[in-house]
């Protein structure tokens, strides 16, 4: 009964909050920012944003196009369709006004470039995550 | 200083925009020259960070029932071959250097040869949480309508083609890009961005605009000589799920006709008649506005764009002799995501050249009583005064790199062709067109 009515908890967790096991934003360890709205969000993620406050260069790295993580994040973090960031990142890159992010093949990768790059940002599974990168854990 | 160099490089841009290709490169090297000094005040690591390269290929194959496009299309044509690369390098945190190559085999309306896409600077002046202000200068894309900017890159198109009633390919090089400077501006709203981007620039005409718009290619020349105004407002509302926006250009390409020119050609049996055959130097004035609106869903996409024309034929005389034509198209489309990989698109497309005889049954009039008193000047059916399309098409995307294309045309009208290609007296009313694409992009 105890065993039941733990895993209904569980399920019922799952239900009520879909996002528990989705992405979360990681950036540099040494970043001193702790939360960021969804807009300035959207904005660091589709290369509009090129500096931190502080005036740091923002280096922003994502996973591929259609990587099931990439896409999952687009919905739930961003709240955007990946194919419009895919637009806004095309319209810069082949019209010169801007650029794309950096792909990263893997979540391994995408830790490693994170914890080395001072300024950037990206994304990952919750349990992927170790203490090399700092997770901005508030989006407003 | 930077603007010096700026100023330097479009003015040995503008003086040969029809460069070979060793006279471009050698206008690269220059414009790298120019700005790499400030290369040194930048951080020395991370460069790898700061350089980023890009490109893309694309090959088509179009058969048409009649008439030619791209190409002898009737007899199936591969004439539509596009390359581009680019690179873009973060000098310091404020600015940054971007070019881009093209090449572009367009059947008699482009050839290959590689020419300068763009070639700029872009200096970052204000950026903070609430948005970003910045300038651009060099050889900078017009930002027209939703794909001007990027219309040779086939990921970033809706179809094989661009809607050719907005962006016409036939003079796709007055449209393109500009040499000049522009300022951007991008304004983050509580669930929206607004941004704006403008500025002014010399136009690059070339043959193709000059048949388009006299008809042939005359010994005289067009040319890019006066400023050109261009601008877009775009407002992007959740992310992208509804974008409008406002854009629209307004330049004057000066003819210096010659003597010859003035003359027109000779008839054979009848001598010069200057007064309806002759082209003066004169100036030809277009305005340009366009509206779009998309609405983005993750199933759904659904875009609209209306175009205006407006030239302004002066002191050209002959066949243009104080011409003032209004025209508009517009282009409706509905695409459906079937999968992430594969979707469907329908599109209707329509232009008028002028807006007074939409189906051109006064100009067809008008051509056939001058066919009468000077039966060598060819009766114009008037049918080439507009086009009115129907467009089916299919989308795989094979891998986030690779994209193949299929689509179906049922055209009447014949504006959208080009004077290149086809005999335009003699094109057919209706013809049907289908054509298939592989394209790559990195």
């Amino acid at each position: 009964m105890k065993k039941l009515l733990r895993h209904s908890l569980i399920i019922g967790c799952l239900i009520l909050a879909p996002n528990i096991y989705a992405q979360v934003l990681i950036v540099h360890p040494q970043n001193t920012f702790s939360q960021l709205t969804r807009n300035n969000l959207r904005a660091i993620f589709a290369m509009r944003t090129p500096q931190w406050p502080n005036g740091e260069p923002i280096h922003v790295f994502v996973l591929e196009d259609n990587d099931p993580i990439h896409i999952s994040f687009c919905k739930h973090l961003l709240e955007m369709l990946p194919y419009q960031l895919r637009r806004v990142w095309d319209r810069q890159v082949f019209s010169g006004t801007g650029i794309a992010p950096i792909a990263v093949k893997t979540e391994k990768e995408m830790l490693e470039r994170i914890a080395s790059t001072e300024g950037s940002i990206g994304y990952l599974l919750p349990e992927n995550v170790d203490k090399s990168v700092k997770i901005i854990e508030e989006i407003l | 200083m930077i603007l010096g160099c700026l100023k330097l490089v479009n003015r040995i841009t503008l003086l040969d925009y029809k460069s070979s290709y060793s006279s471009f490169m050698k206008r690269l090297v220059l414009l790298f020259a120019l700005t790499s000094p400030l290369i040194v005040f930048a951080d020395e690591h991370n460069w790898l960070e700061r350089i980023q390269v890009h490109g893309f290929a694309s090959q088509g194959l179009i058969f048409t029932t009649d008439n030619n496009f791209y190409g002898d299309s009737e007899h199936g044509s591969a004439a539509m071959t596009e390359l581009g690369l680019n690179a873009s390098i973060q000098l310091s945190p404020k600015i940054r250097l971007a070019g881009q190559v093209i090449s572009r085999n367009a059947g008699e309306m482009d050839n290959g040869s590689p020419h300068l896409d763009y070639a700029l600077l872009d200096i970052n002046l204000i950026t903070s949480t609430k948005g970003r202000l910045g300038a651009y200068l060099g050889r900078i894309k017009n930002p027209l309508g939703l794909y001007n900017d990027t219309r040779d890159v086939a990921h970033t198109r809706q179809g094989i083609f661009t809607a050719q009633t907005i962006y016409f390919d036939k003079v796709r090089d007055l449209t393109i890009s500009a040499d000049g400077a522009q300022l951007y501006g991008e304004y983050f709203l509580p669930n929206g961005t607004l941004l704006v981007q403008g500025g002014v620039g010399y136009p690059i005409p070339d043959d193709n605009v000059e048949q388009v718009y006299l008809g042939q290619d005359h010994q005289g020349k067009l040319d890019g000589n006066e400023l050109a105004i261009v601008g877009r407002i775009m407002y992007e509302h959740d992310g992208g799920r509804w974008i409008l926006a406002a854009s629209g250009a307004t330049l004057d390409i000066d003819f210096e006709g010659t003597a010859a020119d003035a003359l027109g050609p000779f008839i054979p049996g009848i001598g010069y008649i200057p007064q309806l055959l002759g082209i003066n130097s004169g100036t030809i004035g277009i305005d340009y506005t366009i509206f779009s609106a998309q609405y983005n869903s993750e199933k759904w996409q659904l875009t609209g764009e209306l175009a205006y024309e407006d030239i302004n034929f002066i002191d050209i005389g002959g066949l243009f002799s104080d011409a003032d034509v209004k025209s508009y198209g517009y282009s409706l489309e509905a695409n459906y995501k079937f999968t992430s990989k594969w979707e469907t698109f329908i599109r209707r497309e329509a232009f008028y050249l002028d807006k007074e005889d939409k189906y051109g049954k006064n100009f067809e009039a008008a051509s056939k009583q001058l066919n009468n008193t000077y039966p060598f000047i060819p009766a114009t059916p008037g049918h080439v005064r507009y086009s009115e399309n129907w467009i089916m098409g299919m989308r795989w995307l094979i891998s986030p790199n690779w994209m193949a294309r299929a689509e179906y045309q049922v055209n009447k009208g014949a504006t959208i062709l080009s004077q290149a290609e086809n005999d335009i007296a003699n094109t057919t009313k209706d013809w049907d067109l289908f054509a298939i694409s592989l394209s790559y992009r990195f």
